[in-house]
């Protein structure tokens, strides 16, 4: 079985994101860019299955400027076999990449595609449910434990009321969640090894897809600095506290 | 309650005098857990001003003051143990000015590390003295210590920073030290006196820190290395080819200790007896190409064995986990702790013999190695046996630090290279200074403290 796995770059999650002067989006320039870290997570998780003997081939796909290629070396650094770069100078909304990914589905027929819930910049969490309804399969999304036996891969899901575990037929969409697994570090020597694996580029007119945003950004802003708390000294002076805000 | 006892919280009550048992508790101590805390009471000077009050009124009564910051330190240097008052900037804890030009940033002494720090990055600055505690150190301690950390190797100690301050002596006079004037050739600065006199000169109530512009973006690499030798030869190798900003080791046994704690994961699959974490400029390709040149010619040379590399600033900080956590890990087996430090270049022959030593003499502990090893400075824990007392162990200690000291001396070493005297390191001080030095230093002590009010008992061994 193949599995294909999306990265998208984000800022780092450590990064202290800056909005721009004239407020049309967030400085990027200098800026540390990684992997989003639920598609690490969800790479890490395809690189396990083919450990386990469960899967055959892991593909990275990522789409957006030539800078991604860096993460998608990383990827293929932590182990996935080859990469694919659809090149987009713009970037583009989740339809538009749910419609450029059932383009490299219907091509590559993977068994089993995944990708994080939710990216951590624009966190829209859309884009692994409209590919499996643009490719008509099942989806399990916010997996915390993913379990692959023959055609089937039963997935425990995160959600609002606690676990659910519920079982797919694949080929199927599975999103991550955090507690899925720990992605690994990057070895050394396997990113040597990485220069020499395949990495595809094509751009996304070649798919006949035009990059789109359908949504547009009309203004940035910080978020509003939050009130500095009051230390009070005594369990007394908190009940009164609170007594004076209401909340008692 | 003692009559004086009595006078003092209603005399200090604006300055939020207390001596409740868990306030005595909690500000008569610092991290270094050796002496049961006793203080009078504790109080909050709110300025400057309140200082010099309780300077002066520690002279007319008699009163030994005990500065406290965030009593992160290690070897007793805020611990209150007799009786003492203490004084704690908490309540100093606002930035006073930013100076975007010098770059500089004036704050009061209680201001804590990292607020500096995030203070700095909000204005596109960097302020570099870094470690584990940077979260709850507090300004005024770094300076009285001379805090260094684990940036050291590129950007120095705390007094490579400090460009002013205000200090009140034990005579209740206020100096200003240095107006954050860059230059100053007018006569001694005694700005650097009170800079790792932990607070036996005066007590600093303001501080002018430079800051800097940051570095470019950073990689961790940690690499394995079958022995300390190779972790020597692979920091000349690292030094040589890429701009480092920190080259730190620790051992396998340190590494378990982090593992333990069930939060980290190891680096790589095969466990090596050392690991080097190097953390360098890393902004393109190229520079991570330099990294995989250093990488794969030590693995020609046999220094390393294996290695990762940070793909993102998140994997860099938890990379940084398994040499910053060790510390706490290991803080409840009771471990003597050394803090040792030798010229670089004399390190690989010192550690051997280092190591030689509490191999022959204490096979029965469990020894932790890590450190700044790029800057020569080695955290050397030995754990108690979890069925040894707290006192036979304190005793077997006692013949540890001579074995060990003995040595430094020998290889003209530090026995203190960033944690200070304190109670805990006053009595070796002699390993590491001359007779004459420390001579010196009591009569400085006696200028600026002629009544001994200012942290007695500290930093300086009795006089025999």
């Amino acid at each position: 079985m193949k599995i294909l796995v999306c990265l998208k770059q984000v800022i780092d999650y450590q990064v202290r994101v800056q909005v721009n002067p004239d407020a049309t989006g967030v400085v990027t320039d200098g800026v540390k860019m990684s992997i989003n870290p639920f598609d690490e997570i969800a790479l890490e998780e395809a690189l396990r299955l083919r450990e386990a003997g469960k899967a055959t081939e892991v593909v990275a796909v990522s789409i957006g400027n030539a800078s991604v290629k860096t993460q998608l070396r990383t990827g293929l650094a932590m182990g996935a076999d080859r990469a694919l770069h659809i090149l987009s100078e713009t970037a583009i909304d989740p339809l538009t990449a749910a419609r450029v990914l059932l383009k490299i589905v219907e091509h590559e027929a993977p068994g089993l595609v995944i990708m994080g819930k939710q990216a951590i910049d624009d966190d829209c969490n859309q884009t692994g449910q409209m590919l499996a309804a643009l490719w008509d399969r099942p989806q399990a999304t916010f997996a915390s434990e993913l379990l692959v036996d023959g055609q089937t891969a039963r997935v425990t899901r995160e959600v609002d009321a606690g676990l659910e575990t519920i079982e797919v037929d694949l080929p199927a969409v599975v999103t991550t969640d955090l507690r899925l697994n720990t992605p690994r570090f990057v070895k050394l020597p396997d990113i040597m090894k990485a220069k020499r694996k395949p990495l595809d580029e094509s751009p996304i007119d070649s798919y006949g897809i035009e990059a789109a945003n359908a949504a547009q950004a009309l203004n940035y802003a910080q978020p509003p600095e939050r009130k500095k708390g009051v230390m009070v000294d005594s369990i007394s002076e908190l009940v009164e506290a609170m007594k004076q805000r209401g909340v008692l | 309650m003692s009559p004086l006892n009595d006078s003092i919280l209603p005399r200090f009550e604006s300055m939020g005098a207390r001596n409740d048992a868990d306030s005595l508790d909690k500000y008569g101590r610092d991290h270094s857990s050796f002496s049961m805390p006793d203080p009078l009471a504790v109080v909050f000077p709110r300025n400057t001003e309140d200082v010099v009050e309780l300077v002066q009124y520690a002279r007319e009564h008699g009163i030994a003051l005990v500065p406290s910051g965030g009593r992160t330190g290690l070897s007793g240097g805020a611990v209150a143990s007799h009786q003492e008052l203490v004084v704690s900037f908490e309540k100093m804890n606002k930035i006073i000015d930013f100076d975007p030009l010098a770059p500089a940033i004036t704050v009061e002494a209680g201001v804590i590390t990292a607020t500096v720090q995030d203070y700095a990055r909000d204005q596109g600055l960097f302020f570099p003295v870094d470690y584990a505690s940077s979260g709850s150190s507090q300004v005024g301690g770094n300076v009285a210590t001379n805090a260094g950390g684990i940036k050291v190797l590129r950007y120095g100690l705390t007094r490579d920073w400090v460009l002013g301050m205000t200090v009140v002596t034990g005579q209740g006079e206020v100096l200003k030290l240095n107006n954050a004037l860059v230059k100053n050739a007018t006569g001694l600065d005694l700005r650097h006196l009170m800079i790792g006199s932990e607070g036996t000169l005066g007590l600093i109530t303001e501080v002018t820190l430079g800051l800097t512009s940051p570095p470019p973006q950073q990689a961790v690499m940690v690499l394995g290395c079958p022995d300390m030798d190779q972790v020597m030869a692979l920091f000349a190798r690292a030094r040589n080819q890429l701009t480092l900003s920190a080259y730190e080791f620790f051992s396998d046994k340190a590494l378990q200790h982090v593992l333990d704690g069930g939060q980290s994961q190891p680096p790589f699959d095969e466990r090596t007896p050392y690991y080097a974490l190097i953390e360098f400029d890393c902004t393109d390709d190229s520079d991570q190409d330099r990294a995989l040149a250093v990488f794969s010619n030590s693995l020609e040379a046999g220094e390393v064995v294996d290695g990762v590399i940070s793909q993102s600033d998140s994997q860099a900080a938890e990379l940084w986990t398994l040499r910053e956590h060790i510390s706490e890990r290991i803080s409840h087996l009771l471990p003597h702790k050394n803090d040792i430090a030798v010229r670089v270049a004399r390190l690989p022959e010192f550690l051997k013999k280092l190591d030689a030593l509490l191999h022959e003499h204490y096979p029965q502990f469990e020894v932790i190695w890590f450190g700044h090893i790029g800057d020569g400075n080695l955290h050397l824990n030995i754990l108690k046996p979890a069925d040894w007392s707290i006192e036979a162990f304190k005793q077997e200690t006692a013949s540890i630090n001579a074995h060990v000291y003995g040595l430094v001396k020998e290889y003209a070493g530090s026995i203190s290279a960033e944690h200070g005297l304190g109670l805990l390191k006053r009595d070796h001080l002699s390993d590491s200074r001359s007779e004459a030095e420390i001579q010196l230093m009591r009569q400085i002590r006696l200028l600026f403290d002629p009544d001994g009010i200012l942290n007695p008992g500290k930093m300086l061994p009795d006089p025999i």
